[in-house]
């Protein structure tokens, strides 16, 4: 990747402050997830290669631009997502959230893969990078604050 | 006040070859096909208030382009905050137009939900220095190479007339020829 466009929780914060250590990624605060779309589509119709790191509750507010931008336009863009409120998180209030992930994911043929812990997440990033680039269209990894530890 | 129209072809008539266009859906694409634009242009037809951001990943990942980012006052209400996301990125090849006629003119010419915004006010407050207002093409022939040439992100606040009667060509080009076509040498 080129770019990562980010709007932080404490998972995906944690992941963004390896990123900005980073020579290779420009690390980009948006203000709110649709703007890191679409930054991140500008980076790859520009000749990079971005991606978007924001949580479930984010990514709920993403399907205007998913549909009107990424799917339309046919733009790879690969998303690594907190998955707030599965099973492994610890806080209560991201239960809901949790709750209709999933079925949010499929109901918007959101193609994605919910990180490996037993893997190694560098491969997994890899394939969902791949993926993204074979269908021209966007993919979406699923952490769990356990996968960063 | 001035017309579309004639704002839009000074515009095109100021591009200079390391430019680049992002369009916000609606009259600026619809027109656009139709002004024999001579550099790349991405054109949404779709996705309100993505073409700031849109531009702002493609002026960071292009620093030797300038990316002109035209963006509808409609759409830029409903995302105000990616201004402070540009002025925190400071890209010095970034130049967004913001055409201001108080209504959704694709969606019927609905009036927008609020009293006359202040948008430079609003620019400046979220960290945009360079802001101007421009209210016709005399305007805007001085205030573009100025805002081209600054070292950092600018905002022209162009207020253009609505027209309910304009007749506003139709898309002209689907999104996968917009896309195919789109190619930053």
């Amino acid at each position: 990747m080129t770019l990562a466009a980010s709007v932080p929780d404490t998972w995906i914060g944690t992941l963004m402050a390896a990123v900005r250590r980073s020579p290779a990624i420009r690390a980009v605060d948006a203000a709110r997830e649709e703007e890191a779309v679409a930054i991140a589509c500008g980076a790859s119709l520009a000749g990079g290669r971005g991606a978007v790191l924001i949580q479930n509750a984010g990514l709920f507010n993403c399907g205007g631009v998913l549909a009107g931008l990424v799917d339309l336009y046919r733009i790879p863009c690969f998303f690594i997502v907190s998955y707030r409120g599965d099973r492994r998180d610890p806080v209560y209030y991201h239960e809901p959230k949790g709750r209709v992930t999933e079925p949010t994911l499929a109901a918007w043929r959101l193609p994605f893969a919910i990180a490996d812990r037993g893997a190694e997440l560098e491969g997994q990033v890899v394939r969902g990078v791949e993926a993204a680039e074979k269908s021209r269209g966007p993919f979406v990894l699923l952490i769990s604050g356990e996968d960063l530890a | 006040m001035t017309a579309r129209k004639p704002l839009l072809e000074a515009l095109v008539s100021m591009l200079a070859p390391g430019d680049v266009v992002v369009s916000c859906l609606g009259a600026n694409s619809r027109y656009l096909p139709h002004l024999a634009v001579p550099v790349p242009v991405f054109a949404l037809c779709d996705s309100m208030g993505a073409a700031i951001p849109l531009a702002l990943g493609m002026a960071l990942e292009r620093p030797d382009r300038n990316v002109v980012a035209l963006e509808g006052d409609g759409s830029l209400l409903m995302c105000p905050n990616v201004l402070a996301t540009v002025a925190a990125c400071r890209p010095a090849n970034l130049t967004a137009l913001l055409w201001v006629n108080g209504h959704y003119e694709s969606s019927g010419g609905q009036s927008l939900p609020s009293a006359p915004v202040d948008w430079p006010g609003l620019a400046r407050g979220l960290g945009i220095a360079h802001v101007e207002r421009v209210g016709d093409v005399a305007g805007l022939r001085q205030a573009f190479p100025r805002a081209r040439d600054a070292r950092e992100p600018a905002l022209l606040v162009v207020d253009v007339a609505f027209d309910p009667s304009e007749p506003i060509p139709p898309y002209s080009e689907r999104p996968d020829e917009i896309r195919a076509r789109f190619r930053i040498a």
